[in-house]
């Protein structure tokens, strides 16, 4: 019985190779792209957050500026209501008590409502 | 300095007892927080000796700054009056247009330029106050005197006019 044998001239080249198009660039150009775009990106990022610190420091010093003068106006306001009180409890109960072991002025927790004032 | 905050029903708890008569007196400043924003830096360039005064006197005492600084107190505040009332008298429009801008886009410096670059040209040339931010550094615009604000919502037009810069006058 006779063999199976190759066709005359040989098999067909098998197609192992996938025959897909070549689409967009270059993968070197990509990348050169892309670090294109990144540096781009990072450039205005850091220009606005430098603009940012800047804008910070503004905001910073324009409160240094006025601290004193509303932490002054709080101070009065505060030792004006502490003297009145002062001479409220001298008037009701004859003498001061010293409710607390030190010197240093204590912001009030509690105040007692005074008389009306006209 | 207690962190305590005071309860207080402001409805009931109005006390209106003055100081006692041996304390001088002094008219608080009553500008709300636009206009001393606005008017911030003019009161650091001619107060800043009475508010570091007054903060090394708050420094030197402590827990009892309240009452042993009353006296520079009164000096800090007078003096800020007195800047209030310059550029008022002074600068009226400008100030007022600019605080309105302050006013109007939540206290953001950097959106209200044009107004502030005239308001500081006013100041500069009757007052004599400079807007200077301390430690900015050296190699690049001061961030003022930018001609665009990389954060403002919208861009300023040269018609809204040019970026101010103290001694420059000649120049332009």
């Amino acid at each position: 019985m006779a063999q199976d044998m190759p066709p005359k001239g040989g098999y067909e080249p098998v197609q192992y190779k996938r025959n897909l198009p070549a689409k967009g660039f270059r993968p070197g150009i990509m990348l050169l792209g892309m670090g294109a775009v990144m540096t781009y990106g990072w450039y205005k990022l850091i220009v606005g957050i430098r603009e940012g610190n800047e804008l910070a420091r503004e905001k910073m010093w324009a409160r240094i500026h006025l601290t004193p003068l509303l932490q002054a106006e709080e101070d009065r306001d505060q030792v004006r209501r502490y003297w009145a009180d002062q001479a409220r409890e001298k008037e009701l109960m004859g003498e001061n008590f010293k409710v607390y072991n030190s010197d240093r002025f204590v912001r009030p927790t509690y105040a007692v409502t005074p008389q009306p004032t006209k | 300095m207690s962190t305590r905050r005071p309860q207080f029903n402001q409805t009931v708890l109005i006390d209106t007892t003055p100081l006692p008569d041996d304390i001088p007196k002094v008219q608080e400043v009553g500008a709300s927080s636009a206009p001393l924003l606005s008017a911030s830096y003019f009161i650091g360039a001619r107060c800043r000796d009475y508010n570091d005064d007054y903060m090394q006197c708050k420094n030197e005492n402590p827990g009892r700054g309240e009452f042993e600084c009353l006296k520079e107190g009164r000096r800090v505040t007078r003096c800020a009056s007195s800047v209030i009332e310059d550029v008022n008298k002074h600068c009226l429009e400008q100030f007022t247009n600019h605080w309105k801008c302050l006013d109007n886009h939540n206290h953001q410096l950097w959106q209200c330029r044009p107004f502030e670059w005239r308001l500081n040209k006013c100041v500069f040339d009757n007052l004599k106050l400079e807007k200077k931010i301390p430690d900015q550094p050296q190699n690049v615009i001061p961030v003022e005197q930018r001609p665009q604000q990389i954060f403002a919502d919208r861009k300023f037009r040269s018609i809204e006019g040019k970026p101010f810069v103290p001694g420059q006058e000649a120049k332009q």
